[in-house]
């Protein structure tokens, strides 16, 4: 059984008012402290919600009581539970009674160690999702002995105490931050350790073939064959075939985790800002604030199939001497540049210009789709006289090819809208490892060709060493610290 | 008490010969203890030296200026290079010993010692002052005083011989355990286990008809290289008259045998309680463990050029004299064949090697080593690789030098120092070459490249030994530059630098300078196919070596990273209680080295890691 050094504590819940919020406790002294808040003297029930009262100032009181082990020393909490004007705020602070210093009505369960979320001993408060009493909730529970978390320490104790492997961890962050239910569900999925069984699998296959391969070299005399020379190559073929397959979803996976970015683009005037409604419109609106695209232009973040797509309304781009429109022209060059895909958008009813044609051959290299707007109207060209290949018509007034177009959109991008089984693989970081592992057994199996003689083992044991290297720090068996502060900086305080 | 030592060394097995001999010729005034001058270097199990990944540790005490290559060399009586179809890094250099010359070999370089002074009697006590030791009784009642003190007493602490139900108090056949030594030890708060060996019987060779036995088909005759391949950078061509080995095999009889008598196997029925090598497991253990397979491999070794004794490898056991005679009948050949010795497991006391520092000096007591099989190793080339190590410490210690190192990626030596103490022994420890991580840069070929500039600067290489190094790094790096700018036309005709020809498969430096190809090329007479293996293979793998030299580099950092003196573990958040106990144990010296402590999470590491610079002593 884990026992960590210090206690933790933190405001797990969104910031902000709400029905409920959650303090939570993790470490040795987590009972204790949490016994000393609700001045409970006979300890908590383990597992068991538990109705108490928190109150500050009664809690020197009973800390004696308490069965934990105790508390570090750290400020008395005999000058009031936090020391500052908290208490003239409390209501009923200042009266004598069962009542002194009760701040509120909360719901109390104890997880003892290791059957916790990090492994520790944990106590949860439910409280009333009152900023500032669960404020000093935290603040009297420092003042018994813990210390606030850092961001995402929680899950790092969860993972330093072996209950959950770095990609769970990491799934912790992707489902807090899922968007989509796609997202929400791929996260979930990660979670409950579908990519870590994956990986497991391809590990426990590389481990034992390393193992015969090894005792083939260290015990050369013994007359045991560990393997026959033909299954290595056959063993090898399987191993690739396994990172293979993960990495073919790794495209799609990626895209469901992190969405992408579709920039509409074209000529002033010709409707861009009327077919960006129109898509908005026909999708599901996500109301967050969408990290990393430029203010000026208009973007709405929305769920297409599942997927999270940032549409970015550009300003139009064309030839100008107009420095603020220049201006705007650069940024939606920016757009351009790290969007996934661009629609570019040339009026229907209108004759072709040379700045479409431009337009078109400009983006050539970006992965496209060209739209045809005002199909409502008569069409003034057709698709051969562009010589750009299909193109989609819509009208944004009508709605007529809206569907069609965003179908259109998932297919360009090859992200078919959710599948049976959702990728087992979304991370960046997951991705470039398992392909380092791939690139290792590319290695491996060309060794054991080399024209049919092949390579000796040791050899292809150093590039099967070093596949199995990459897979140990997806799961985190091999980690650095810098790869750990940055993933786990990334969470929030009380996560 | 009497005369004052600089080192006294206890023992003079492989560990101890080695220590003895490095500290005498670093300076110091050394005083040998062992019980009889007649079992110097003595060989009481497999009258070999080398094998795999062993013999990368005697070419490495070879590098650094010890015995062992050369007392083989001039005694060995078959060569083999084991693993000589696959690649550089595992080519293995083995050879069976003359075994009584081997230790008369030995016993002659020490006494060309002016520095070595031999003390014969049973060592007793330590004796301790200050945290410090100051010398060492003998059960006699002779007291000796030094500055250092390495123990390599082998298997006699409170050692226990079991032949069936027989049992003595015996370090090794017909001699005396040592247990004062071991009560001394563990007085001092040592941690300590039990461990098992064992070794097979030996049979008289007249006895045995070799000729008719292979004209029956019964026994295949195993011839060694010709020519031997030499161990030691230093030695000339090996003339000496090379001998046979004969391999047979056993049969249903024998598992029969050993099932229905297996109560009376003091490893099966719980009268030893030490703990065997898994590696080299007694016969007993290969029938019940390998239950599918039919027939077990045997080898029957001459010990000597002169001697009557065949050593029967493969056959160690611990079962009752009568049915070790039964068994042996029972191999197809040796019907007849005569036992002179029966075979014996024997149990003994060790020091767990987490009390160590990677000097191989213990954390409690300055000044005191420990090397060889009292650390829980196995074999003699782990004990003589030990005994160089702590030699070289020991005289460093007393002439207020820095001390002596390796580390795991400059040779096998370092790799074993540090998973001994780093990770402890749970059983007896083998080299492998798998535990080395970067075994593509830990070849035979290259060990005095890596380790004969450690050994000078640390005072054990001696001159002669150093122009022919220079010489030979001379001659590498000339050889390196020629293959690059020599022109050599490939089967396409076209003209390419021969190093480039020399990654095709199939193409060999030797062919082409046997065909006149590479005119230029540098070889030594004696020495010429180890600078051949190191150019071309350095050549040959160079992407496979890169890779691993950048992968050294890049946990380099990490690695050496250092962990100060007394760094308060328990005071770094989020590491369990388990892992702080760990490391307040090992205390290990690197983060790298932490990484390796059995229980340390890598997470763990990752912690630490970050507050090293934090938190202040």
């Amino acid at each position: 059984m884990f026992a960590v050094t210090d206690t933790i504590v933190a405001v797990a819940t969104p910031p902000g008012p709400g029905g409920i919020g959650v303090v939570r406790l993790s470490g040795p002294d987590a009972h204790a402290i949490a016994c000393a808040l609700i001045a409970r003297d006979g300890g908590l029930q383990p597992r068991h919600a538990t109705r108490a009262t928190v109150r500050l100032g009664a809690a020197d009181l009973a800390r004696d009581a308490c069965t934990a082990a105790a508390a570090r020393s750290g400020p008395h909490l005999g000058r009031g539970a936090t020391g500052d004007d908290a208490q003239d705020t409390v209501p009923g602070s200042s009266r004598a009674g069962t009542d002194r210093g009760a701040i509120d009505q909360v719901v109390a369960t104890y997880f003892p160690a290791p059957h916790s979320y990090t492994g520790d001993h944990v106590v949860e408060l439910s409280a009333h999702g009152s900023p500032i009493v669960l404020r000093l909730i935290v603040r009297a529970a420092i003042d018994g002995g813990a210390r606030l978390a850092e961001p995402g320490e929680f899950t790092l104790r969860a993972f330093l105490n072996s209950r959950i492997d770095l990609p769970q961890a990491e799934a912790v962050g992707d489902l807090i931050a899922a968007v989509t239910p796609l997202q929400a569900r791929v996260a979930f999925d990660q979670l409950q350790g579908t990519l870590t069984q994956a990986i497991a699998g391809i590990d426990a296959a590389l481990f034992d073939l390393i193992a015969r391969l090894e005792a083939s070299v260290d015990f050369p005399d013994e007359g045991y064959h560990f393997i026959e020379p033909e299954q290595v190559g056959a063993a090898l073929d399987d191993l690739s075939r396994r990172t293979r397959t993960l990495l073919a979803e790794a495209r799609r996976g990626r895209l469901i985790r992190e969405g992408f970015q579709v920039a509409i683009v074209g000529r002033p005037n010709v409707g861009k800002s009327s077919l960006f409604n129109a898509l908005v419109g026909a999708s599901r609106a996500i109301v967050t604030d969408v990290p990393g695209t430029t203010r000026d232009l208009v973007t709405e973040t929305v769920d297409l199939a599942g997927l999270r797509v940032t549409l970015v309304d550009t300003a139009g781009i064309c030839e100008t001497q107009d420095s603020v429109e220049a201006e705007g022209v650069a940024r939606s060059r920016g757009a351009l540049g790290s969007a996934d895909l661009a629609l570019i958008v040339v009026d229907g009813s209108q004759a072709l210009d040379e700045s479409d044609r431009d337009l078109v051959l400009q983006i050539i290299d970006n992965t496209r789709l060209i739209v045809s707007t005002k199909l409502d109207l008569p069409a003034a060209w057709t698709s051969s006289d562009l010589g750009a290949g299909p193109i989609v018509s819509v009208s944004a007034r009508t709605g007529e090819g809206v569907e069609e177009l965003r179908g259109q959109i998932l297919a360009t991008l090859e992200v078919e809208p959710a599948l049976a089984d959702p990728p087992a693989i979304t991370n960046v970081r997951h991705i470039a490892l398992v392909e380092r592992a791939q690139e290792a057994l590319m290695r491996a199996r060309e060794a054991t060709l080399a024209d049919g003689v092949g390579l000796p083992e040791e050899f292809v044991l150093a590039d099967l060493q070093q596949a199995r290297a990459a897979l140990e720090e997806i799961t985190g068996r091999r980690a650095s610290d810098a790869v750990l502060a940055e993933i786990f900086s990334r969470f929030c305080i009380g996560k | 008490m009497r005369d004052r030592f600089d080192v006294i060394v206890v023992g003079a097995g492989h560990a101890g010969c080695e220590a003895a001999y490095a500290a005498a010729r670093l300076g110091a005034r050394v005083g040998l203890c062992t019980l009889s001058t007649g079992t110097v270097a003595h060989m009481p199990c497999n009258p070999a030296i080398g094998g795999t990944a062993k013999g990368h540790l005697v070419r490495e005490i070879d590098a650094l200026g010890g015995l062992m290559g050369r007392a083989i060399d001039a005694t060995g009586i078959q060569f083999k290079l084991l693993n000589r179809s696959r690649g550089p890094a595992v080519w293995s250099p083995r050879a069976q010993a003359d075994k009584k010359i081997y230790g008369r070999w030995m016993r002659a370089a020490l006494d060309g010692e002016a520095n070595i002074e031999w003390l014969i009697g049973r060592a007793g006590g330590l004796l301790v002052a200050h945290g410090r030791v100051v010398g060492l009784t003998l059960e006699e009642g002779d007291a000796y005083r030094c500055r250092a003190l390495v123990v390599t007493a082998g298997t006699f602490l409170n050692g226990m011989i079991h032949i069936g139900p027989e049992q003595s108090a015996s370090g090794r056949a017909g001699e005396p355990p040592s247990h004062e030594l071991a009560e001394s030890l563990k007085a001092n708060g040592f941690e300590w286990g039990r461990l098992k060996t064992g070794t097979p019987p030996r049979l008289d060779r007249h006895s045995i008809d070799f000729t008719r036995s292979v004209a029956e088909g019964r026994f295949q005759p195993e011839r060694g290289d010709d020519p031997p391949v030499p161990f030691s950078f230093l030695s000339p061509r090996i003339e000496r008259l090379q001998v046979e080995c004969h391999l047979l095999h056993t049969n249903q009889r024998v598992r029969e045998l050993v099932e229905a008598n297996l109560h009376r196997s003091p490893l099966f029925n719980g009268q030893i309680r030490g703990i065997g090598p898994r590696y080299c497991p007694s016969l007993e253990d290969k029938i019940v463990r390998f239950a599918d397979r039919e027939r077990h491999q045997v080898f029957l070794e001459p010990e000597g050029l002169d001697v009557r004794e065949i050593y029967v490898n493969g056959f160690s056991t611990s079962l009752p004299r009568d049915v070790q005679e039964a068994l042996v009948h029972a191999l197809p050949g040796l019907e007849d064949a005569e036992l002179i010795r029966p075979g014996y497991a024997v149990e003994y006391d060790f020091i767990q090697p987490t009390e160590l520092t990677r000097r191989l000096e213990t954390k409690r007591i300055a000044g005191l080593f420990l090397a060889g099989q009292v650390n829980g190793t196995s074999g003699y080339e782990e004990a003589a690789a030990q005994g160089i190590v702590a030699g070289i410490n020991a005289a460093h210690l007393t002439m207020g030098r820095e001390g002596f190192e390796v580390r795991r990626d400059e040779g096998y030596v370092g790799i074993l120092v540090d998973d001994l103490i780093t990770k402890g022994c749970l059983e007896p420890y083998r080299m492998f070459t798998s535990r080395a991580e970067h075994r593509l840069l830990l070849r035979i070929d290259n060990a005095d490249l890596r380790l004969t500039p450690r050994g000078r600067s640390a005072g054990l290489v001696d001159d002669e030994r150093w122009e022919r190094f220079r010489a030979r790094q001379d001659r590498h790096c000339h050889n390196t530059r020629l293959l690059h700018e020599t022109l050599v036309r490939s089967d396409s005709g076209d003209r390419v630098p021969a190093s480039q020809l020399l990654r095709q498969p199939g193409v060999r430096l030797a062919s082409l300078i046997g065909e006149g190809l590479v005119p230029g090329v540098s070889l030594d007479e004696a020495a010429a196919s180890i600078d051949i293996a190191s150019v071309e293979t350095e050549i040959r793998y160079a992407g496979y070596i890169r890779r691993q030299q950048s992968e050294i580099e890049r946990a380099g950092k990490e690695e050496r990273r250092r962990i100060p003196l007394d760094f308060p573990f328990e005071r770094v958040p989020g590491l369990s209680r388990e892992v702080v106990q760990r490391l307040g144990q090992v205390r290990p010296d690197t983060l790298g080295q932490a990484l390796r402590i059995p229980g340390v999470t890598p997470a763990a590491v990752a912690v630490l890691s970050a507050y090293i610079g934090r938190l202040t002593t």
